[in-house]
């Protein structure tokens, strides 16, 4: 194990007397609990951590949290490997086994940092501007490789044997981050009397607090608030969770990563869904780093983190320290630092830093040099020297560490989802959110109010706000005070230098200065188009670090004020969520909810495979018919054509429709006319969209003067009562009309062939089913068993058939005693294959044809709707575009080629045509014909040439297969339709 | 592994969904709350119970009225210039959920808040689990219904079973 030589032998939070081991690189390393992975790496001396995106460059790690953009690792082995995630928000774990990304062979010897030498063709847009030609399919053959070349870790391909979860939380106030401002926002609220959930991404509160010394006065009260929060019933902390998203009526996306230390059967992630009364956002602010020439050295860190690894994590990680910046925080991190035993020089913008700062300088000998800026680095793997130009001229200084901070950006990317713009303020060089609404609260430095003495005030009076909002408002104690002694920062609004080697505005994206040079001189100013044309602030950390230093770059290209040049727009997820947690239960059987009809069951247990159908299980084909689908489904429909078939279609949508306009406005929503309907008997209907395409079709029937019993296709069930609804909402709310769904409220069951009467009067002895009493298109209601009773004369499948519905609960029994009164007559069951085999024999249209793209006309229903006027769809099924003589029409076609056969899908050409492009149309379904014996189909094809009788080519490119075929009729059987009364 | 502070249990639930025309609704509830002989609940997701029959507004101008195990269905006579009703008797099943845990049971089911007056003893609210639309009923401080389409029902109790 390595020996953690940077850790310091007191302070820290971390717990000395647990141990950990865990492994980088197949490296065995210690750290201990409390440190992150990257404190842990730090401590062992470890700098390189990372290759960059594009050039590969090394990169070490530079902040202490989710804004890292350089130390991307992946976690874990096999199915639990994560990639691209920050060392700097890893809590260790023990036994944790982590790898760098974005190298090969090794992370110190990496090929591909040979694009490094390549970097004056590899600028911004250089793959586009490249890998155009020679011919317009030239991006296709390349973009393979460039892919391969290009990002950044590589995620696992094994399945994920870790559960992850989803849940609904909810609060009076949310409160978003757990810094002084927060603790103290919280502590208000619940003092009020609100619920309160405190979110924090950290696995421990306190922000920005916990870069100071573990026995200090900020450590003192960080625990006094945490205990008084901890004493309120009514607060949720909520550590190891972030806050990736907010959305519209105050819900938060938040996911929970598992405390290592809990059982490994708990959700290792979990997506907490949160709806909040009002939100307090205290999400603190982040240090800006400075741009100048190979500013992306590993040993190049954040002040603000640099001394959070000093004073959280025991880690002092240089001996020979330069501080570059331009405001007295980093001043704080020098004075530790230097106290802790380094060596360190301050490289201060200012001319005239304030004297108490130089005072203490001095008493820590801590070296000024006043009115000086970085410039440049040396050093591969690790910092060597710094150059500095200040009064005395330019000089080169040895160092390990170069602690940067050019003032603080305001985290402002949850305020920007809901919509609030953040605002430019020019006081403090920094983008602050805009107006919240009344339900929405701001605190701490997220406000720019950088002193932990107002971030506690003005995050008890959000607190109290926010409660008040919510209704309570029982007086909140005073907050006890802290003064760390900040002083009012002073930002950096500039590029230092670019120097003469890389300057880096976007670490993760390896975006430089000069990329946006390149993108200025190319017309590409806006912050929008900088963005996309760079890809800047794409990466992983959304740009959380260079943001601010791109747009101060633009401004001084374009001579414009940074508010002249504008604010990019956050979007969510804040950082990255796992797909993982975002699926939650739902995967494998619960991927998506399953519908069973009510006679689920005995299909099951007779040999029924299964298919899914939309959200359905339907019987597919039963074994018992033959060996395979192919040899069953010919088997199932030859019996429905010679003696009788029972199919399950409890999946149709059922509609009750009441109301004394109920016909009034069905003759509204269906092509042809109901108003006339007798009761008692049945019609089938289509309903078009507002533009005059298909929507859906089946039956209705009437039931009564005012009802009537509307079926739906499996599919559209849910569509259809939706619009039917909206309808009723928004075109037609005179109209006294109820709808209702009753699909799960029929077992429904068709039983189809010549002798399909013979079986009913069987089954039914008392009713009437004779073909007076029961014509086609007629209806008989009555009971079974004590339960409703519908017997619909209709038929899908072209021969005489009748569907029969009953109550849910009797329908396995009705089912398993038709077949047992059939048996007799070789009553069998059949599954949708021959189902939907039967309906293209017959010629009738279904999804495939009813596909959202065609018309009444083009199914040879135009006839239904005649001359009639008034309904959804009337006026656009006139346009000029549907009556071109080249419309695809619905036409049947019949394979004309011994041994081949016909396939979904295929596209027509006319014989000897070059078969290229979208064709003269395509096959929408197919069967093999027992009645033909062969292969027949529907299909749309271009009405100019589908002459009955003539030759088409289908040609299918997935198999390579061609098949000559003739157009013919749709209806292949029984165009008289004499088999229906059969 | 099971939690011995939450128990599941699946059975049929008829109900009679009664709905009002718009500009008769007055008179519709004045005439169902005859036939009815209890006061009709005010607003969307208020419910009365009254001599085995749990009335629950389940929309402005629609009510579903549910009854108890072995309770008899009221005989209703809907004047159709009123408004109508439909027998849902046989499309609908009833979960009870019932057990200390099964607020957190609930919270990775529905989003409706375990603590909120909406979701007060005796309170109704329509929203979904899974993706499917259901119907839930409060019924004690530990205890609740969920009214789920026949259909999905197998699949919902697994993915609460899931759960426990």
């Amino acid at each position: 194990m390595s020996s953690n030589h940077k850790r310091l032998s007191m302070g820290g939070r971390i717990d000395r007397e647990q141990p950990l081991e865990f492994i980088f690189d197949g490296r065995k390393l210690a750290g201990y609990r409390g440190d992150t992975l990257a404190s842990a790496l730090l401590a062992n001396g470890i700098i390189l951590v990372g290759r960059s995106f594009k050039y590969h460059r090394p990169r070490g790690i530079f902040s202490a949290g989710p804004e890292e953009p350089n130390a991307l690792v992946t976690l874990g082995i096999a199915g639990r490997r994560q990639p691209n995630l920050p060392a700097t928000t890893l809590e260790l774990a023990d036994g944790m086994v982590v790898e760098s990304q974005n190298r090969w062979p090794s992370l110190a010897f990496d090929v591909q940092s040979v694009n490094g030498l390549l970097a004056p063709f590899l600028s911004a847009g250089f793959y586009y501007k490249t890998f155009m030609g020679p011919t317009r399919r030239a991006w296709m053959f390349y973009e393979h490789f460039i892919r391969k070349a290009a990002g950044l870790g590589r995620a696992g391909t094994d399945p994920d044997p870790d559960g992850y979860d989803v849940r609904h939380a909810f609060a009076d106030v949310a409160i978003i981050g757990g810094g002084p401002a927060g603790l103290s926002a919280a502590r208000a609220a619940a003092a009020a009397g609100a619920q309160v959930a405190l979110i924090e991404q950290d696995f421990l509160l306190g922000g920005q607090l916990l870069a100071e010394p573990s026995d200090s006065a900020a450590a003192a009260w960080l625990r006094q608030a945490e205990a008084e929060l901890e004493s309120f019933e009514t607060v949720t902390l909520m550590k190891r969770t972030t806050a990736f998203g907010t959305y519209d009526g105050n819900v938060i996306g938040l996911v929970e990563q598992r405390d290592p230390t809990n059982p490994a059967g708990e959700a290792r992630q979990t997506l907490t869904i949160l709806r909040a009364r009002s939100i307090v956002f205290a999400t603190g602010a982040i240090d800006r780093p400075m741009v100048f020439s190979n500013n992306d050295r590993p040993g190049v860190m954040l002040a603000s983190a640099a001394r959070t690894y000093l004073n959280r994590f025991a880690v002092l990680p240089g001996k020979k320290i330069i501080v570059a910046t331009c405001n007295d925080g980093a001043w704080r991190a020098a004075f530790d630092l230097a106290d802790a035993g380094a060596e360190v020089t301050v490289a201060d913008l200012r001319a005239a830093p304030p004297a108490a700062l130089a005072a203490e300088a001095a008493r820590l000998g801590v070296v000024v040099r006043a009115a000086t800026r970085i410039v440049d680095l040396r050093g591969g793997h690790a910092v060597s020297h710094a150059t500095l130009i200040g009064p005395d001229g330019q000089s080169e200084t040895a160092c390990d560490l170069v602690c940067v901070s050019g003032g603080w950006s305001p985290t402002v990317h949850l305020t920007s989802h809901l919509g609030v713009k953040p605002q430019y303020r020019d006081d403090i060089g920094g983008f602050v959110p805009g107006a919240f609404p009344a339900d929405r609260f701001g605190a701490g430095s997220m406000m720019g109010t950088y002193s932990t003495t107002d971030a506690i005030e003005n995050g008890h009076r959000a607190g109290t706000e926010a409660a008040s909002f919510c209704g309570k408002s029982a007086p909140a104690p005073t907050p006890t005070k802290l003064d760390l002694g900040e002083t009012a920062a002073a930002p950096l609004r500039e590029v230092l230098s670019a120097g003469r080697g890389k300057a880096f505005v976007d670490f993760q994206m390896d975006v430089t200065t000069g990329d946006i040079e390149l993108a200025h001189r190319e017309g590409y100013e806006s912050v929008e188009h900088l963005k996309r044309y760079t890809t800047l602030g794409m990466g992983t950390d959304q740009g959380k670090t260079s943001n601010f230093p791109a747009l101060a770059a633009m401004a001084t290209l374009r001579n414009a004020t940074i508010p002249e040049t504008g604010a990019t727009t956050f979007r969510p997820p804040y950082t990255p969520v796992a797909i993982g947690a975002l699926a939650g239960r739902a995967i494998g059987h619960h991927f998506k909810p399953i519908r069973r009809t009510p006679m689920h069951d005995w299909h099951r247990a007779n040999g029924a495979e299964m298919l899914e159908v939309g959200l359905w299980m339907r019987p597919y084909f039963y074994r018992q018919s033959g060996r395979d689908v192919n040899e069953a489904y010919v088997a199932e429909m030859q019996n429905v054509r010679q003696a009788a078939g029972l199919m399950d279609i409890s999946t149709l949508g059922k509609i009750d429709v009441q109301g004394p306009d109920a016909a009034i406005f069905l003759d509204r929503v269906y092509a042809n006319g109901f108003a006339k309907l007798p009761v008692g008997r049945a019609r089938y209907g289509v309903m078009l969209r507002d533009d005059g395409i298909v929507f859906d079709d089946g039956t209705t029937t009437r039931l009564a003067e005012n009802r009537f019993f509307m079926t739906t296709s499996t599919a559209k069930a849910a569509d259809v009562l939706s619009r039917l609804e909206f309808l009723l909402d928004t075109a037609w709310p005179d109209l006294r009309v109820a709808l209702t769904s009753v699909s799960d409220e029929w077992a429904a069951m068709s039983v189809a062939g010549p002798k399909s009467r013979a079986i009913l009067a069987a089954m039914f002895p008392a009713l009437d089913v004779s073909d007076d009493a029961l014509p086609h298109m007629g209806l008989l209601e009555s009971e079974w068993e004590g339960r409703a009773l519908r017997i619909l004369r209709l038929s899908y499948s072209g021969e005489r058939a009748y569907e029969i519905y009953v109550g849910a609960t009797a329908g396995e029994q009705l089912w398993s005693r038709l077949l047992e009164a059939g048996r007799p007559f070789d009553l069998k069951p059949y599954g949708v294959e021959a189902l939907g085999a039967l309906r293209v024999e017959k010629g009738h249209v279904a999804g495939a044809e009813i596909d959202g793209r065609t018309t009444l006309d083009d199914l040879g229903l135009g006839r239904m709707a005649g001359k009639r006027t008034g309904f959804v769809g009337e006026v656009l099924r006139r346009r000029p575009a549907f009556q071109a003589p080249d419309r695809q029409r619905l036409v049947g076609l019949e394979c004309i080629e011994e041994g081949k056969r016909l396939r979904g899908g295929a596209i027509l050409f006319l014989p000897g045509e070059k078969p290229y492009g979208h064709g003269r149309g395509r096959v929408t379904s197919v069967t093999f014909s027992p009645e033909r014996g062969h292969y027949v189909g529907l299909a749309l094809l271009a009405g100019d040439v589908a002459t009955e009788g003539s030759e088409i080519v289908a040609v299918y490119p997935m198999k390579a297969e061609t098949v000559r075929a003739r157009v013919v009729s749709p209806v292949f059987l029984d165009p008289q339709g004499e088999r229906l009364h059969g | 592994m099971a939690s011995p502070d939450f128990s599941l249990s699946v059975a049929d639930y008829p109900l009679i969904q009664v709905e009002a025309w718009d500009r008769t609704l007055g008179q519709f509830e004045s005439s169902l709350s005859a036939s009815l002989g209890t006061n009709l609940p005010g607003s969307v997701g208020e419910t009365v119970h009254h001599k085995g029959l749990l009335v629950i507004r389940v929309a402005p101008r629609r009510l579903w009225l549910a009854l108890d195990d072995g309770a008899q269905a009221p005989a209703l006579a809907v004047d159709p210039d009123l408004g109508c009703s439909v027998s849902l008797d046989e499309g609908r099943m009833r979960f009870r959920m019932i057990g200390a845990d099964i607020a957190r049971v609930l919270s990775k089911c529905i989003a409706v808040d375990w603590r909120a007056p909406a979701a007060a003893p005796g309170r109704a609210v329509l929203t979904s689990l899974h993706h499917v639309p259901v119907l839930f009923l409060r019924t004690g401080e530990t205890a609740c219904e969920l009214i789920v389409p026949r259909s999905f029902s197998r699949s919902l109790s697994d993915w609460i079973a899931g759960l426990n």
